[in-house]
């Protein structure tokens, strides 16, 4: 079997000309941004001596009078509204607990998830006993932030079948700052699967599904065989995301599309290849502004 | 055991006081508690006291192999123990935070600093050298250990007396203490460690907190200097901000109370060693103090006396008719009484007899005044036998055939005066 | 240790430098795809890593959630192979644990815990080679590693260890200056507030404010530094693309 060796080289510095024409302001912290004291003050700053000073490394956003600092990589701070993939950690009384890359664990109650069948009634003891047998420590879901306790933690729920448990497929863990903000996080890729852009970072790709399950209500898992071209193409789509968060590219799924058929050329198991993956991300940017322009 | 948190509102009350400059024990910002330092019989036990924080040191020594890398030159070991003795919060064997601080802390005040000379414990070079260890044990927990156990193992350290060793070629014998006498141990300096405790984001600064204090404090800086004002060791710990400014007053501060608590340290030494060759007492039983109850004594409250007759006029013209009382006891003995329910009052008043009299004493001051007596003596004089339903107890004044007696005692109470004024005594 | 001259006539050290010259120092962020941030910082011969995972939940005891900020939890080691003689036990033992209370107590006071209550902070630093300094070249590499997890902190942290040696404060000590005296100092720039001020050796109290001097002015020398690591690595690593 061949072994691929490299020695360590200098790292070169991806270069991009775009960003000359992006002007940012970034600080580190302790800078002062202003002292003018009109302005209030948002995430990543605080207050010293009549003084607005960063407290992260990041960009200065000024939305009209509201001065934040956005840094560069942070855990997930959930909104009202995100798409997140989370793993139960924590089966509690009528609540379980679910990792989602943030920095306290989601909650999702038992009064926030669908019945099996999709009845529609008051939670009794008896769900509250059975709980474990819809979720698990250890299984994946999909859900949606219905909203934010006050120490940051987030509420989850999945009422919609569209949410639920998640079956088979493939996981990749990335930085939250790297998700697009979309209308929907849900995509039928015309290559042949489906993805999951959670705006924690995590994102599911999964086999597209033949027919609707209605009746599963988001719970029932279809243990049936992937074909072999299904599992091709979901790996390679997932190299892709590699090399994209590898080159901090934003992820939306039009971006993963071009990328992906920039890959097309390679084997599925080169794109893990750093020259490769430059090649790859380099064609992706120009097809994106291509497209912008 | 897990420590019981402090309550928010003593915690407010501690930050408060400190803010007016006010501690709980009454001393000064810079005032260290009173140290108290005794000596046990064997050489090299020590105690110290510092208000309530007991602690104690014992150093032994042993002949080991020395370190590969200092082949002539003596060990010191240094270990602390926070015995549950000292304060529930401290667990047998675990090793704690506080533990492993207190022991580095103490490693750095007196090894670091070099103030006993190792070389001078190096009895054959690469083979055999003493091991000195100290060991302090936590007694009491009452705030500052770090000072305490840095008092405590200097003191011991001072105090200690090693075998005599004699080397003749390549023998080498050790005196025990009946042979030779002990030597002490060659020490260069004492290193004694100050403790300043931070409050209110640093605004405010203690010398030696309590228990209380330290629970509340922010954060501490150990200084631990000896008396040639050189600094062996600075430690901030907690998590506060320091300035230059406040680092360079708190080590002004710190040499003087060395300089203090080193001659104390020097003088308990001192009247340790005369004592032992004077052959007296010593130890640690000696040290303990006897509780010995010597006096009773009450104190005396001052009244306000100004508007006392008004009052008292009033209240004797609001209370209704004395009500008539229960037949006389028996008195078996003059001056001899019973003090119980419905028996007479036995304090020996003698009220008609003394009326005059009392008047005359009454005018130095101290009593209240009683002016209507003479005339509350005029009422009741009926016999009538009235049972009331009064649950008062009757007060039943007993008087002697000899009227000459002047029970009167000086703090007469203004109850035992209106009691006296509602009964006219009987015979 | 007869023979060597930690000052020569001429105003040099062992090492070549200066009095009042600091050691190069050449560092990377975000070293590790898998932690939250994470640092590699090298300080003459001494080099350490720190990776930095959180704010997450409490992970272990409950009950030692503070309800109302994020609780820091710090590990020092070193590797078997930093010093000159094999270490026998790499953490655990005491020196670990009182360097790892330092640690914690030193980013406690920077960074601002009542933003994350009931979560938790793990620092871990670990020296990979050590020749003197090691206390200060921790902090420095745990200070970026925090400003690569994106945690807010009030300053930067920089730390140096000064020494006096013929009346003469020498700024960031190699081993063998180390075991003469040794001053470490945890600073934060802006305000001059120290964090974390540790003396091991004897000194007369008259030296205390040069010396100090000396320990603040360094640590304003490795502050630029690290100020230029950091914003070299936001030039790029700023996303291509910004988001709305």
């Amino acid at each position: 079997m061949a072994a691929d060796m490299r020695l360590p080289r200098v790292r070169k510095t991806l270069s991009v000309s775009e960003s000359a024409s992006h002007r940012r302001d970034l600080v580190v912290p302790g800078d002062i941004i202003t002292s003018d004291t009109g302005f209030m003050r948002g995430h990543g700053t605080y207050v010293d001596d009549d003084k607005l000073t960063a407290s992260v490394a990041g960009e200065v956003q000024r939305v009209d009078k509201l001065i934040c600092v956005r840094p560069l990589k942070t855990r997930f701070n959930g909104e009202v509204g995100d798409v997140v993939v989370g793993r139960i950690t924590e089966v509690q009384q009528k609540r379980w607990k679910v990792e989602t890359n943030s920095r306290l664990d989601s909650v999702l109650l038992l009064s926030s998830v669908n019945l099996p069948g999709g009845e529609l009634r008051r939670r009794s003891a008896e769900d509250e006993l059975t709980m474990r047998e819809y979720l698990q420590e250890g299984d994946l879901i999909s859900a949606e932030v219905q909203s934010v306790f006050s120490d940051g933690a987030l509420s989850l729920h999945t009422r919609s079948l569209k949410y639920g448990k998640l079956g088979q497929g493939v996981l990749v863990q990335l930085s939250p700052s790297l998700v697009k903000r979309q209308k929907t996080h849900f995509h039928n890729l015309p290559c042949g699967a489906s993805v999951i852009l959670g705006n924690n970072g995590f994102v599911w790709l999964y086999p597209t599904p033949g027919q609707q399950e209605e009746e599963a209500g988001g719970f029932y898992t279809s243990l049936e065989p992937v074909s072999l071209a299904d599992r091709e193409v979901i790996s390679r789509l997932r190299n892709c995301l590699l090399a994209l968060a590898a080159h901090k590219v934003l992820l939306f799924d039009t971006s993963l599309l071009y990328c992906y058929e920039s890959s097309l050329q390679h084997q599925v198991k080169d794109i893990l290849k750093p020259e490769v993956m430059e090649e790859i991300v380099m064609l992706t940017q120009q097809k994106l502004l291509e497209q912008e322009g | 055991m897990k420590d019981t948190p402090l309550s928010n509102c003593e915690r407010d009350f501690i930050l408060k006081a400190i803010e007016e400059k006010k501690r709980l024990d009454g001393r000064q910002t810079y005032d260290f508690r009173r140290i108290k330092i005794t000596f046990g019989t064997d050489y090299g036990c020590c105690f110290v006291d510092l208000g309530k924080t007991r602690v104690m040191a014992q150093v032994s020594c042993e002949l080991v192999a020395p370190k590969e890398s200092r082949p002539n030159e003596g060990i010191m070991f240094f270990n602390i123990e926070l015995s549950p003795m000292a304060s529930p919060a401290f667990e047998q064997g675990r090793q704690s935070e506080l533990s492993v601080k207190l022991n580095r802390q103490l490693e750095r005040c007196l090894r670091n600093s070099k103030c006993i000379d190792t070389e001078s414990l190096c009895v054959v070079a690469g083979e055999k050298v003493w091991q000195i260890r100290v060991d302090v044990s936590m007694l009491n927990n009452d705030g500052n250990l770090m000072d305490a156990a840095s008092v405590a193992a200097i003191t011991a350290l001072c105090h200690f007396r090693r075998p005599d060793v004699g080397i003749q070629g390549d023998e080498v014998t050790v005196y025990s203490p009946e042979e030779r006498d002990p030597i002490p141990l060659s020490i260069y300096h004492m290193p004694i460690s100050i403790s300043f405790s931070f409050f209110q984001q640093g605004t405010f600064l203690l010398v030696d907190p309590c228990e209380r204090e330290e629970r509340v404090m922010d954060g501490l800086l150990m200084i631990a200097m000896n008396k040639h004002r050189e600094i062996c060791s600075i430690q901030s710990s907690g998590g506060i901000m320091l300035l230059k400014e406040q680092v360079m007053r708190c080590s002004k501060i710190a040499a003087v109370k060395v300089s203090e608590i080193t001659e104390l340290i020097s003088k308990a030494l001192l009247n340790d060693r005369t004592a032992r060759k004077a052959g007296g007492r010593c130890g640690f039983a000696e040290s303990m103090p006897q509780e010995r109850i010597t006096a009773l004594k009450t104190d005396e409250t001052l009244m306000e006396t100004s508007d006392v007759t008004e009052r008292a006029n009033d209240i004797v013209e609001k209370a209704g008719a004395p009500p008539q009382t229960v037949p006389s006891p028996l008195v078996p003995a003059p001056g001899v009484g019973q003090v119980s329910q419905g028996q007479q009052n036995t304090w020996g008043l003698q009220e008609e007899d003394e009326d005059d009299d009392d008047d005359d004493d009454e005018q130095n001051g101290k009593e209240t005044k009683m002016e209507t007596e003479p005339q509350e003596e005029e009422k009741g004089a009926g016999d009538v036998v009235e049972i009331s339903d009064s649950e008062e107890e009757e007060v039943v004044i007993l008087t002697s055939e000899t009227s000459g007696q002047a029970k009167n005692a000086d703090s007469s109470s203004h109850q035992k005066r209106a009691a006296a004024s509602k009964r006219r005594p009987k015979k | 240790m007869a023979g060597l001259e930690l000052l020569s006539d001429q105003g040099y050290r062992l090492d070549g430098r200066k009095a009042t010259e600091l050691r190069k120092v050449q560092a990377r962020m975000g070293v590790f795809a898998q932690a939250d941030g994470s640092a590699y910082l090298e300080q003459g011969n001494t080099r350490a890593l720190a990776v930095v995972y959180g704010p997450h939940e409490m992970r272990g005891s409950r009950s030692r959630t503070l309800h109302d900020r994020a609780a820091i939890n710090c590990q020092y080691s070193m590797a078997t192979f930093s010093t000159a003689e094999r270490k026998r036990r790499p953490h655990g033992d005491r020196k670990s644990t009182e360097m790892s209370l330092h640690l914690k107590q030193t980013f406690e006071a920077a960074i601002m815990t009542q933003l994350y209550p009931r979560s938790q902070i793990d620092i871990y630093v670990k020296i990979l080679q050590s020749d003197g300094g090691n206390y200060s070249v921790c902090v420095n590499a745990a200070t970026l590693a925090v400003i690569d997890a994106g945690i807010p902190m009030r300053d930067y942290v920089c730390a140096c260890s000064v020494g006096f040696v013929d009346e003469t404060p020498l700024a960031d000590l190699c081993y063998a200056e180390e075991s003469v005296s040794s001053l470490s100092v945890a600073l934060l720039p802006r305000g001059g507030q120290i964090a974390l001020l540790q003396m091991d050796a004897r000194l007369h109290q008259d030296h205390l404010e040069a010396l100090m001097e000396a320990a603040m002015t360094a640590c304003k020398g490795v502050s630029k530094v690290l100020d230029e690591v950091v914003r070299q690595h936001l030039q790029e690593a700023a996303v291509l693309n910004v988001c709305p």
